[in-house]
């Protein structure tokens, strides 16, 4: 079916990013102006959600209705309380702090899977410690007793992760590898949770290419979709089919794939009343909505409210 | 031996290249915060990441003083020679009292939480002078318990001779970070990290600042950045930046540079005679010797 891209916020100065469904309203992350903005799509107001938040990206609620941030700048994931105060969770893998966090995915147990690529941005205050020597897919885990939380490496073998998602099921981590430098790795990646707490060998479920005009843009944010289909965020204009929003089905066939009318898309998330809208975040720094899109969200079950959503 | 790069010829009044750079203490993350006690002859300065504050002793050596210091930033000391802290990821200024406890001397501003207090000086009224930027809500390794920025603006506070008032006198600056008086205290001299300058704000008989006047823009392409800054008995500035600590006349021109081999934070004028600059790095404390002493500390 064709999808309408109706543009609901923006422009804001810099990309859109991370997106987050409350129950009534969008929250998306204005990265670069340092704000988290709400779409309230029963009145269409755009309000201020938050403000400086030092280039915070990704966005998700845990099952309990916390609000979680990725602050790309202080190179840390960030709890953003109720009572409009912040804090930080744990930032150091190993006794060594670890990136900048691009994207989340939080799952049932509460646990934050987040990408940790390196950026060519620098990070707040003076530049004393050191990147990791690697960038992989970090977890947060908390110990609900002591309520301290601790970090523990997911991937060996990632070097650009950026997007991630889970299966409804809460088997599968999918990962987006994406570098768009030339002859950068761009896959959309599936690995198997194990029963241990690692991760098994990944499945390349797709592949993007080059063409004469250069890399094709891989994939820079996604969402599982209530059957566990991933909704994906890739392309632009410069090469290949252009900007696209793609559906994969679990083992990677491309069942969707929608021309975007603007260049870059970022992030994607489902929204609204039945969860049936999928919203869209641009490079130019908007935020898209497509009604009916045909697929819904999934429900995350949360004390709070029972209709928010990744 | 120093390594100095004169620009004019002023400035070997100032400083001399046979004069001593002695590192008294090294090992730390962060230092910050130099502070002369005059009272018992003993430097103290501050950790931030290690989050201590440190005392030394010249003849005998160093000791914790203070452990935890929830990441305490600049010290100075009041008339009554109680230690006053720019209270980092405290988000306060605090002081310590005679008997070991501590006052919180100012945490809000209308309603809001204030940012992060950076450094701090005392003027002849009473009166505690400190800028507010926002680094322990963003820094990677210098986190504050909460994170959230309140106030739409990073500037200069004044805490009133009697504690009674908190006002903005400076909302203009970005990155506030060094401050320090002229010797008559008619102008406030304030850095500015993000914009590496310093601005004059001449001082208002109500303590008020008025319009601020660009003084000095910071120049050179070695590491370093406005950060600590102190003015000597002539007026001149020392401010740390680009290669080490700049030497700047009241005009506004730049005298020369005192090289730092280490990425200097800030300095103190110590010693009896006031003729000692100690200089904190990320790793280590320096003493050197100048020509002419530097305002005292209360």
């Amino acid at each position: 079916m064709d999808w309408t891209f109706e543009k609901v916020a923006g422009p804001f100065e810099g990309p859109t990013g991370g997106l987050a469904w409350d129950g009534s309203g969008m929250l998306f992350s204005a990265i670069t102006e340092g704000r988290i903005l709400r779409y309230e799509p029963a009145s269409g107001n755009v309000t201020e959600f938050r403000k400086h938040t030092n280039r915070t990206n990704g966005l998700a609620f845990a099952p309990e209705g916390a609000l979680y941030g990725c602050q790309e700048s202080s190179r840390r994931v960030i709890h953003f309380a109720d009572d409009g105060s912040s804090a930080t969770t744990a930032f150091l893998l190993d006794g060594r702090y670890h990136n900048q966090p691009n994207n989340l995915a939080i799952d049932l147990q509460g646990r934050i899977w987040f990408s940790d690529p390196w950026s060519e941005l620098r990070a707040s205050g003076p530049q004393i410690f050191a990147a990791l020597e690697h960038a992989s897919v970090l977890r947060l885990e908390l110990d609900s007793f002591r309520k301290l939380w601790s970090i523990r490496r997911m991937t060996y073998d990632t070097v650009a992760p950026r997007a991630v998602a889970l299966s409804p099921d809460e088997s599968t981590l999918y990962v987006a590898e994406t570098d768009n430098s030339p002859f950068g790795r761009r896959e959309l990646r599936a690995y198997p949770i194990l029963p241990d707490n690692t991760l098994g060998p990944h499945t390349v479920l797709h592949t993007f290419g080059r063409d004469y005009r250069g890399e094709h843009r891989g994939i820079e944010g996604m969402c599982t979709d209530s059957e566990g289909n991933i909704v994906a965020c890739a392309g632009w204009r410069k090469s290949g089919p252009g900007p696209l929003v793609c559906v994969f089905s679990p083992g990677g066939a491309i069942i969707e794939s929608h021309r975007v009318p603007f260049d870059q898309p970022v992030n994607c998330a489902f929204g609204d009343a039945d969860l049936g809208s999928l919203y869209v975040t641009t490079a130019g720094g908007e935020l898209y909505r497509v009604r009916n899109c045909g697929r819904q969200g999934r429900v995350l079950p949360t004390a709070k409210s029972s209709r928010r959503a990744q | 031996m120093l390594e100095l790069d004169r620009v004019t010829p002023a400035f070997a009044r100032l400083v001399s290249a046979d004069a001593p750079l002695d590192r008294i203490y090294h090992g730390l993350s962060f230092g910050e915060g130099p502070l002369w006690n005059r009272r018992d002859g003993t430097f103290l300065w501050v950790d931030i990441v290690g989050d201590t504050i440190h005392r030394w002793k010249p003849g005998v050596g160093a000791e914790v003083f203070i452990r935890p210091s929830n990441k305490a930033n600049g010290l100075t000391f009041d008339k009554e020679g109680r230690l006053c802290v720019a209270g980092w990821a405290s988000r306060s200024v605090w002081r310590v009292e005679p008997d070991g406890s501590v006052t919180t001397l100012a945490s809000h501003y209308q309603g809001k939480r204030i940012n992060s207090p950076n450094d701090i000086v005392v003027r002849s009224d009473g009166s505690i002078y400190f800028t507010d930027s926002p680094g322990a809500l963003y820094n990677v390794g210098m986190a504050a318990e909460d994170l959230q920025q309140y106030l739409d603006f990073q500037g200069v506070f004044r805490i009133s001779p009697d504690g009674a008032r908190l006002d903005a006198v400076i909302a203009d600056t970005v990155y506030p970070n060094g401050l320090a008086f002229t010797p008559d205290e008619s102008v406030l001299y304030v850095n500015d990290t993000r914009l590496g300058e310093i601005r004059a704000y001449d001082m208002r008989p109500d303590g008020s600042c008025g319009p601020k006047r660009l003084f000095h823009k910071l120049a050179g392409s070695e590491p370093g950045i406005a950060d600590g800054m102190k003015v000597d008995r002539e007026g001149n500035v020392y401010c740390t930046g680009p290669g080490g600590i700049h030497v700047i006349g009241s005009d506004g021109e730049l005298l020369g540079r005192i090289r730092i081999p280490d990425h200097c934070t800030n300095m103190a004028w110590g010693d009896p005679d006031w003729r000692s600059l100690y200089i904190t790095t990320y790793s280590s404390v320096f003493r050197t010797r100048v020509n002419v002493p530097g305002v005292p500390v209360w």
